[in-house]
């Protein structure tokens, strides 16, 4: 059991060597999972609920961006601690992450600070799996960013560009190529965010309503899949707009309603890291044995197999 | 393709430094929380480390373009800089306890409305402000530390009988490669092509900050309440009615000239790569000729209305930049093409007493040794030329030569004909002449400013003129 985790923690730190060596996102070449446990009940805003503490989380590693003015100046790996949680009505992500500083911004008077902050981004249609830097036209993203001081928006990226400007302006949406982002109407911001820094680390809880009724905001039910990416700045390192760090998509996969709730503390996530040539597991020692965990990502790859055969198909014909 | 600006002189002759144009800007458009520490209008005290403080050293801020092998960089990239200015380099906004004129209880000493800080309400200390330099007539301290000294022996300039002084109103100069436009990733800055006012869109601007480190003329400010950045505006719903910029109307000095110069858009590009000693010759020969048949006729092509070529016809700008060249742009080598001019200071020539106990001065002819004036040639070549004497040299022969005419004619008597060979020395005629005395002196039409909306153009008069 010791064997298997450690194994699965060494394989998870040579992808993410090999990304951050390689100073580029992955993109499709990598196709994890988040496990969405559904949880009875009201999922809590405060990143202390024990709920948190009990959900097992995915390691997301992060590399700099360095395509686009502004680069990114830091090129140090970074990794983001997520989980999240879904009761049905609403969905909640929680994300943890360590930071030696607590840089928060909007204070009268401070022109100098930005905040540290968060992305979490999603295709607007589920089905879809957008380019990884925030989307095109035929496959916008929808962008949940969070920074500290400021709150949590609601945006969407690359909705508009490549249509005319009539268009444009009938669906209230004013983007374009060079700069594809713009924030969601008042009726469209339904994320709220509570975050807690503490012991040189941030704990940041978003929880959205799993329906929408704005087109660029994708609806979620239980037992479906969508896919997620992630995206940090670092507020002391005056961080911003692209100067940034990004994960490839993983894939949130929201357990069915219908299935018996589990008891927190008995859930079993495995995240399955996927790469072109090898399968990796990485097993919490929440298991109560080796042989349970292998059978269940076993399971859960032959699953997502499945459905990536069965989407790749839809998307093929 | 021929493009129309709308661009603004400044007279540094004639400023008082009374701060009418910030304060009636400040109440027009900053009077907000979030922007009391700009100013997008403010007024320094020359030599001075301006505001903020030093402004004018990219080492330090980082911004403008530099050239790398022929090629335009923002300076911000080849610094890698990503810090903003921060509060204290503007300065700690106050106001006064003025409740306390009211409500101090009786005793022998009047009340006193003491400085309370801006965003706490606490009671603090003045430490600096705006144009502080001049304040606390602290030019003796504060003026060594202005960064247009350079290659200037700086100390001779601070004994008694040499020190000098001038103001210089600024605002942001609208320029025509604007740094500020092209640092900003979400393009949330753009130039508006009629009339060339440089705007921040407010929903585009997600509060980045690359604009104020990339501005040299430090003219960005951002607004920490609404998280988004901020910059002089021009005016633009008064300038499209026809109407000057508030600075401008309500200028005590008469000193603020505004109207539209023609400007050849393909050579804007080369005009700012051009090497230094070149920047102002170069940025004028792109301002276009507006009386040139072909100028006329290229800018109808290109969609510039009949009413903005007559009205570049007519603008004190084009005459005193391009025409006259008694006009120079503010730190040219900042490579952004700023489109507010300056008529540098004319100054007195140092005399001394000489035996017979009058005073003498050296004289060239009938003009005074430029080089003799009490401000010294390269400071301000230094901040209006890129370095380039001639330029001022130019400038300031010209403003004395207008002066002597008027000298020969009113105070000795000569008819205007017999006076014009000074005009001529210096490249000018009487018609000139005529058009400088109008400006200059009497400070008439010091706007011409063509409207935008046609509906508009119909009811106004054709022209708007100054009082
Ligand atoms: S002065 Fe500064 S803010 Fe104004 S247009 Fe030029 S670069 Fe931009
Ligand atoms: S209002 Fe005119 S004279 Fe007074 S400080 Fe401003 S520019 Fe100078």
């Amino acid at each position: 059991m010791k064997r298997s985790w450690m194994a699965g923690l060494i394989a998870v730190l040579v992808v993410a060597a090999v990304s951050t060596g390689l100073g580029v996102i992955l993109a499709t070449s990598q196709a994890a999972e988040i496990a969405v446990p559904y949880i009875q009940g009201s999922l809590p805003m405060d990143p202390d609920a024990q709920l948190w503490g009990q959900l097992d989380k995915a390691q997301i590693p992060l590399t700099a961006q360095l395509i686009v003015y502004p680069l990114s100046l830091d090129t140090k790996a970074r990794t983001l601690s997520v989980t999240a949680a879904h009761n049905g009505t609403h969905l909640a992500i929680y994300i943890e992450w360590s930071d030696d500083s607590k840089d928060v911004e909007g204070a009268p008077g401070d022109l100098y600070s930005f905040g540290d902050a968060i992305a979490v981004q999603f295709p607007v249609n589920t089905g879809a799996m957008p380019y990884i830097c925030m989307g095109d036209t035929a496959n916008p993203v929808n962008i949940v960013f969070w920074r500290a001081g400021k709150g949590v928006e609601n945006l969407v990226a690359g909705s508009a560009y490549g249509q005319k400007p009539g268009q444009r302006e009938a669906l209230g949406l004013q983007s374009t190529a060079t700069s594809p982002i713009e924030k969601l109407p008042p009726e469209a911001q339904i994320w709220k965010a509570e975050a807690k820094y503490e012991n040189g680390s941030w704990k940041l809880v978003l929880i959205r309503p799993m329906g929408s009724t704005d087109p660029m905001v994708p609806s979620l039910k239980p037992g479906e899949s969508i896919s997620v990416a992630f995206a940090r700045w670092e507020g002391s390192l005056h961080e911003r707009g692209g100067s940034k760090t990004t994960s490839g998509w993983y894939t949130l996969k929201l357990e069915g309603v219908a299935a018996p709730a589990p008891a927190p503390t008995q859930t079993v996530t495995t995240t399955t890291t996927t790469t072109s040539t090898t399968t990796v597991e990485v097993i919490p020692p929440a298991i109560k044995g080796a042989v349970v965990g292998l059978i269940a990502a076993l399971a859960i790859t032959i699953i997502a197999l499945i459905v990536f055969v069965a989407r790749k198909k839809a998307l093929t014909t | 393709m021929v493009r129309a600006q709308v661009s603004m002189v400044m007279v540094l002759d004639k400023c008082i430094g009374c701060h009418t144009c910030s304060i009636t800007c400040k109440h027009v458009w900053t009077n907000r929380e979030g922007q009391e520490y700009a100013w997008w209008n403010n007024v320094e005290t020359r030599p001075g480390v301006g505001y903020p403080k030093t402004w004018e050293d990219q080492d330090k801020y980082g911004g403008g373009w530099v050239l790398e092998n022929g090629k335009l960089k923002l300076r911000l990239e080849v610094m890698k800089k990503r810090d903003p200015p921060k509060i204290t380099d503007y300065y700690q906004p106050y106001d006064y306890d003025y409740e306390a004129l009211f409500t101090d209880q009786l005793q022998d000493k009047q009340p006193v409305a003491n400085p309370i800080n801006a965003y706490t309400g606490e009671p603090m200390d003045i430490k600096w402000s705006p144009n502080w330099d001049d304040d606390l007539a602290g030019a003796n301290i504060y003026g060594r530390m202005d960064p247009n000294w350079r290659t200037l022996e700086k100390e001779i300039y601070f004994n008694f009988k040499n020190t000098f002084m001038f103001y210089l109103p600024r605002i942001c100069n609208h320029c025509l490669n604007p740094a500020c436009l092209a640092a900003c990733p979400r393009k949330a800055i753009y130039k508006r092509p009629e009339d060339g006012i440089v705007l921040i869109d407010q929903k585009r601007c997600r509060g980045y900050r690359f604009c104020t480190i990339a501005c040299p003329y430090k003219k960005v400010y951002y607004n920490w309440k609404t998280g988004r950045s901020e910059k002089c505006i021009l005016c633009y719903p008064r300038v499209e009615t026809g109407q000057p910029t508030v600075c401008t109307l309500s200028c005590v000095g008469k000193i603020r000239y505004m109207g539209v110069v023609l400007y050849d858009e393909e050579k804007v590009l080369e005009a700012a790569s051009a090497p230094e000693q070149d920047l102002v010759r170069v940025q004028r020969e792109i301002i276009l000729d507006p009386f040139d048949p072909d100028v006329i006729r290229q800018a109808k092509a290109d969609g510039v209305p009949e009413n903005f070529i007559k009205a570049a016809q007519e603008s004190p700008v084009y005459y005193m930049f391009k025409k006259w060249e008694i006009a120079l742009p503010l730190h040219p080598e900042f490579r952004t093409l700023p489109m507010v001019f300056y008529v540098p200071p004319l100054n007195p020539v140092i005399t001394a007493l000489d035996a017979r106990g009058k005073y003498t001065a050296d004289y060239d002819t009938l003009i005074p040794t430029i080089d003799k004036l009490r401000i010294p040639i390269k400071y301000l070549a230094n901040m209006f030329a890129a370095g380039n004497e001639e330029e001022v040299r130019k400038a300031l022969k010209r403003l004395i030569a207008i002066r002597e005419f008027f000298r020969l004619v009113e105070v000795e008597g000569k008819s205007k004909a017999e006076a014009a060979y000074v005009l001529e020395q210096n490249g000018l005629n009487l018609e000139d002449a005529d058009k400088m005395y109008r400006w200059l002196a009497l400070g008439r039409n010091r706007w011409i400013i063509p409207t935008r909306k046609v509906e508009l153009r119909m009811k106004l008069p054709k022209k708007a003129s100054g009082r």
